[in-house]
């Protein structure tokens, strides 16, 4: 409208137009990027200016520049944690990359796979963490949950799963995995479905073997939406928070301490939010740049 | 290098039949075009060729062999397919060796075959990009490539020229068709344009609901079609049909009993049909006659010119019919113009079954 009434006006009032035009597209825009620096520019300006302060215990505030950031490197809690949330991170997205192209095949050939099946393999995501928290809790309760019953009706030593120091990060990769490899099922399903048929075809043509098939064609096919679910799943991973909060709280002892626990006790336990925003920080930079190198990658297999 | 034998071959989705009963000998080194409409089976024919579909009933084989339940990648065909198939991840380079890699073929002879064809095709600057960097020409002759470089028994072609614009059609239509000479391989080549079929095939099958309807040379199936289908499917424009029946000495156009000057043996035939038929006249065989009194009285609806000849689309016994006729004739829309059949040139076919009459 604006345009067209400048034009029908000419030069002179093209500028009062244009000038028009302008406070149109910021008052449309107003409520969105109001939205964007209250609830994301802001609280990250702050948390900045936060991790270069101190707090002391009667709450006297002061600034101390980078020794937040200095204090992590002597930190052995910082380093034990960035190994725990890489270990976990690592474990997890391997168990879920692997079983969910498994399960994204078998849900791909499985044509006859009734519609409540196919709902089930896929609910596990649906659940609030919370639920799946406790849920696993009570299964892999060390006297009482049903994972010890069923190894020793095998005849299986039982284990002491989430108590158990050495077993605490696999266990909770496998609680995550269970449930978020039906989400990266769904994503890699997708995929496996925009595959043109005929390359199939060509393929078999050209005699390659069910596993030359997958081995050549569709998984060097897959890979861009691979590379995708792992970017979702990172993003996850390295913020490892609600299932460990609810299973374990970083036990036993400081067995399965995340970055992110960490963070969240020294900030909301021991209140000294000053280094607690140094370490969120660091977590940000450190899941920003796998982001960014992921996102590198699926330039690079981009067909 | 082989035959491939179709015997009673029997083609079913459910209980929806596609092919009855086909048979069909390809011979060794033959250039062998299914032509047809749409659903006419054409496709599904040649994918059962391929390994592609299974066999209801019947035989295929290919060579000596039997191959009912070979797996496509034993029969050692190959196969250029519509949208090409090209595996879009892989280099031109990987795109032609991998069949060759699969069986284990040594490198050196993977690089040299790959380049020969490369060489044969043109796309020897293109080896190292993928197929999305390519055109759908050069796509094309990767397909091609990929074909060749395997060496196969037979090479199949599933309408692999649809996707290309009219010129270029043209010029990959001309470069198969020397391709074949110079391989001296059997090819099949499945299309919907007759043209294709015309220009490139040694034999055409022509069918029509998953039967053959004629299987002859493009020069037979042209001047000696052998039903009502196969006369109006080949040719362009197409073949003119009009109702006749013999009308004491002469025929005449049932509808509004116009004479047709026709000679003698089709007088015949007609009488042994029971003095009824359908007269098939392609566009190309019609005559302007000398002596108007001789020729159907038409007048002019439209024309358009194409250059090398003009067609005129005019009414002729309640139906639009089209003539070519010479461009120096400069026809005009409303003029009046008395046809004949060309001596010699008209089919007659019968008006119930629509085959050949003899």
């Amino acid at each position: 409208m604006a345009a067209v009434e400048s034009v029908a006006m000419g030069d002179g009032a093209d500028a009062a137009g244009e000038g028009r035009q302008r406070l149109e597209l910021a008052a449309l825009s107003a409520p969105a990027v109001l939205f964007t620096v209250g609830m994301i520019a802001f609280p990250l300006v702050y948390t900045v200016w936060l991790s270069f302060q101190s707090f002391s215990s009667t709450g006297k505030q002061s600034f101390v520049g980078l020794a937040n950031y200095a204090k992590l490197i002597s930190d052995n809690e910082f380093w034990h944690g960035l190994w725990v949330t890489l270990a976990l991170y690592v474990l997890s997205l391997a168990l879920q990359l692997v079983l969910g192209v498994w399960l994204a095949l078998v849900l791909f050939h499985a044509r006859r796979l009734s519609g409540v099946v196919r709902t089930l393999f896929i609910s596990p995501f649906m659940m609030p963490p919370v639920v799946a928290g406790m849920m696993w809790l009570v299964i892999l309760d060390p006297s009482l949950g049903a994972a010890n019953y069923i190894l020793t009706s095998f005849g299986l030593p039982p284990s002491d799963w989430l108590a158990s120091p050495t077993w605490v990060i696999p266990t909770v990769a496998l609680i995550d995995s269970w449930q978020w490899t039906p989400y990266v099922a769904l994503i890699v399903l997708g995929g496996l479905q925009s595959l043109p048929p005929s390359v199939y075809e060509a393929a078999q043509i050209d005699g390659a073997s069910a596993f030359k098939t997958f081995q050549r064609i569709t998984l060097p096919l897959l890979l861009p939406t691979i590379v995708t679910a792992t970017i979702l799943r990172s993003v996850d991973l390295l913020r490892f928070f609600d299932i460990i909060y609810i299973t374990t709280q970083g036990g036993p002892g400081n067995a399965s301490n995340t970055l992110n626990i960490y963070g969240f006790r020294v900030g909301f336990e021991f209140f000294n939010i000053g280094y607690s925003s140094a370490l969120m920080l660091t977590l940000t930079a450190i899941v920003f740049g796998a982001v960014l190198a992921f996102n590198r990658l699926r330039g690079a297999v981009a067909w | 290098m082989a035959s491939i034998s179709i015997r009673n071959l029997v083609k079913r989705y459910g209980n929806f039949t596609v092919i009855r009963d086909l048979n069909l000998e390809i011979a060794d080194h033959e250039f062998v075009v299914f032509v047809g409409p749409s659903g006419c089976g054409k496709s599904t024919l040649l994918r059962i060729i391929a390994g592609l579909e299974p066999i209801t009933s019947g035989e295929l084989y290919i060579g000596d062999d039997r191959v009912n339940g070979v797996p496509a990648a034993r029969r050692d065909i190959a196969m250029v397919f519509q949208d090409y198939a090209l595996y879009p991840h892989m280099r031109v380079y990987d795109n032609m060796s991998f069949a060759l890699e699969l069986r284990g073929v040594p490198k050196a002879e993977i690089d040299a075959r790959v380049k020969r064809a490369a060489a044969l095709l043109h796309i020897e600057p293109y080896l190292d990009r993928k197929p999305k960097e390519l055109s759908g020409g050069q796509r094309q002759r990767v397909a091609m490539g990929r074909a060749i470089v395997r060496n196969p028994k037979a090479f199949l072609f599933d309408e692999p020229l649809s996707n290309l614009d009219a010129k270029l059609r043209g010029q990959v239509r001309a470069e198969i068709k020397a391709l074949s000479q110079q391989l001296k391989t059997t090819m099949v080549f499945v299309t919907h344009d007759q043209v294709e079929a015309m220009t490139m095939a040694d034999r055409i099958v022509v069918l029509q609901s998953g039967n053959v309807q004629q299987y002859d040379t493009p020069e037979a199936v042209y001047e000696r079609p052998s039903n009502q289908f196969v006369a109006g499917f080949i040719g362009s424009p197409t073949m003119n049909f009009f109702p006749v029946e013999l009308r004491g000495e002469g025929v005449a156009l049932s509808h509004d009993g116009t004479a047709v000057a026709l000679n003698g043996e089709s007088k015949a035939r007609l009488k042994n049909a029971g003095g009824k038929g359908v007269l098939g006249i392609r566009p190309e065989h019609f005559a302007i006659a000398p002596d108007a009194a001789e020729g159907m009285p038409v007048a002019i609806k439209l024309v358009e010119p194409l250059g090398s000849d003009t067609l005129i689309h005019f009414d002729l016994a309640g139906s639009t019919a089209i003539a070519r006729v010479d461009p120096a004739l400069r026809p005009r829309v409303g003029d009046r113009l008395a046809l004949r059949p060309q001596p010699g040139k008209t089919h007659l076919f019968d008006a119930d079954n629509g085959q050949v009459l003899s």
